[in-house]
């Protein structure tokens, strides 16, 4: 249960990151989100807001930033949708939530545990989706375990490049 | 109590902030008529402010991404690389390459010219008035396929209205921003369109399935549906015009949850996943091109003249029938009836007297009327042509009368029948 307190982030390496790139690294993944798939036929085969809240809420060892961080991209990305807002929200908030949690347990250099703890997460964050949608809202929806797996992978590849990207903007002392 | 909440404090706020959102997710959701969940239609005023600022912060970075269709990195990166590698021909580089900006930047142009042409051309061949819109960003989601155009309320557009190009059509505006709109694209699964195969009549619901592909649900299995048969709006979603083109069959499937129906699979006729330019049809007013408009005017005109000599000519035959004289004026005494005047050049020629008169002879017959009214005995028959109210008169059947409605009676003869007890005048009051 020392997990859930605030007392087992004493003694952990924090990293630290400008203001700007707190604000402008989740913008730009939501506008990417949003752009990117126009150039693709239509196709979403990532998620980029999902990628951002891992890797702030793992690097951060902050449950509570990646509740927060997780639940305002997932409700903006749902605002762009036509679906009901909340959905993402849901979802991303129980991945930046884990995140967090799991930040505190493992070692957040190690490149092969972020990249798996990534492609988890997003199986995870498709699961808890489709639950939402399918059994609490109670409404039709066709989905592909297939797809979801092909999307989770392609987060993981992208998470390989931004993690390696976002890891030299922090602030070294 | 306090040292609970800090002590959970990561599980408190995680809990706080799944409950509000799943209470907010349980007021956008009701039930249909059907026994369904569904969305609402239409968002509440709370749900719509969250979309407007959500679609306010990532509309202007997608304007500038659309706009600069090289793309903001490889710009910069290019810019930079050629600063670094060719420091001693910094000036003629940077020549060299607002020279190739734009020409890029011309070319698109070009390239954009040429299909807003096309454009163009497609709106003189519909009757429907349109705005063209582009296409500048998506939900970036693969559950809900929907697209943003760079026009919005600004230039008046409503909801449901219809998004074509033109090859087929696209969707239809599910929301309206001041400076945008969402366009619910076709091939998603919760849109709905009406549309009838062309050969064999066959009508269904047009909708998206999971990989994003338009299909036509709810329709009976049937043979006659061949792979490229066309598929075309029925008209009967009051969005879509009738007759817009929507795909072509791909193939049939069998519905996977009601047996002896099946799912067409439609290619459709839009690029629906490479949108660039699209149409909005704002109204649906029949507007016609210059040639058909002149076409109008000509048959308006053939017709308003053709009406005008009708009316002239019915005017010409009354005045001619006013002036013209009746055969008959009972205003006028026999000797002067138009019948009896010699100065007619053209007198009516009567039948000759019979010489030997018998029944069939003209005007001695019985008519079956007379000979069967009440009353009257046998060889007595009444006066054909005698109105009921005049009197009765005798006449011998063996002498023909010639001339029985032009030639008054000086003398009525003895009633040959009493006259009714009742007798009822056909107008009394004229009479009198």
């Amino acid at each position: 249960m020392a997990l859930l307190g605030t007392d087992f982030r004493r003694g952990l390496g924090i990293r630290r990151y400008p203001m700007l790139v707190y604000i402008l690294a989740p913008l730009t993944a939501v506008v990417l989100q949003a752009w990117l798939p126009r150039l693709l036929a239509g196709h979403a085969w990532f998620d980029l807001p999902l990628v951002v809240t891992v890797y702030f809420a793992l690097v951060r060892r902050d449950p509570i930033q990646g509740t927060l961080m997780g639940s305002a991209l997932g409700l903006f990305e749902d605002a762009l949708t036509h679906h009901a807002i909340g959905i993402n929200g849901v979802a991303k908030t129980v991945v930046g939530f884990l995140s967090g949690s799991v930040g505190v347990r493992i070692d957040v250099e190690n490149r092969t545990i972020r990249l798996m703890l990534t492609f988890l997460l997003s199986i995870l964050s498709s699961a808890i989706y489709i639950f939402i949608y399918r059994i609490l809202l109670g409404l039709d929806l066709d989905w592909s375990w297939l797809a979801e797996a092909a999307k989770a992978v392609v987060n993981t590849v992208i998470a390989a490049v931004l993690f390696q990207l976002l890891d030299r903007l922090q602030i070294r002392e | 109590m306090e040292s609970f909440f800090v002590r959970y404090r990561n599980l408190v706020v995680l809990l706080a902030v799944l409950l509000a959102q799943i209470i907010g997710l349980a007021m956008q959701v009701r039930r249909t008529d059907s026994g369904h969940n569904a969305f609402d239609t239409k968002d509440a005023t709370g749900v719509w402010l969250i979309r407007l600022w959500a679609d306010a912060l990532v509309t202007p970075p997608e304007r500038l991404f659309h706009g600069s269709k090289m793309g903001v990195w490889g710009l910069w990166d290019s810019y930079i690389g050629l600063r670094h590698t060719h420091e001693q021909n910094l000036e003629l580089q940077k020549t060299i390459d607002r020279l190739r900006l734009e020409q890029a930047a011309l070319l698109e142009d070009a390239k954009q010219g040429q299909r807003l042409q096309a454009l163009a051309d497609f709106q003189q061949k519909y009757i429907y008035k349109t705005l063209a819109a582009q296409a500048i960003g998506s939900s970036g989601s693969d559950q809900s396929r929907v697209f943003y155009i760079d026009k919005g309320a600004n230039y008046k557009l409503e909801r449901d209205m219809a998004v074509i190009t033109a090859d087929g059509i696209v969707g239809k505006i599910r929301e309206v921003f001041p400076y945008t709109a969402q366009v619910l694209a076709i091939n998603d699964q919760s849109s709905g369109a009406g549309v009838i195969l062309e050969t064999t009549r066959i009508r269904g619901i047009l909708r998206g399935n999971a990989a994003g592909r338009p299909q036509i649900v709810g329709i009976l299995a049937d043979q006659r549906i061949q792979p490229g048969e066309k598929v075309l709006t029925a008209g009967g979603d009051q969005i879509f015009p009738r007759g817009l083109p929507v795909g072509t069959v791909e193939k049939v499937v069998p519905d996977p949850e009601r047996d002896s129906f099946i799912n067409v699979i439609v290619k459709p006729a839009a690029h629906i996943d490479r949108l660039d330019e699209v149409l909005v049809i704002t109204s649906t007013e029949p507007r016609f091109s210059p040639d058909q408009q002149q076409d109008m005017a000509t048959s308006e005109a053939v017709k308003g003249a053709e009406a005008a000599t009708i009316k002239e000519q019915q005017k010409a035959s009354q005045i001619m029938a006013e002036r013209l004289p009746g055969l008959l004026d009972p205003n006028l005494p026999p000797e002067q009836q138009p019948l009896l005047d010699n100065s007619n050049p053209n007198p009516v020629t009567h039948p000759p007297v019979a010489l030997h008169p018998d029944r069939f002879t003209p005007g001695s017959a019985p008519t079956p009327t007379a000979s069967q009214e009440p009353g009257v005995p046998a060889g007595e028959e009444k006066q054909p042509g005698a109105a009921p109210e005049s009197k009765p008169q005798s006449t011998p059947p063996t002498k023909p009368q010639t001339k029985p409605q032009t030639k008054p009676q000086a003398k009525p003869a003895e009633p040959a029948k009493p006259p009714p007890a009742n007798p009822a005048p056909v107008n009394p009051g004229r009479d009198r």
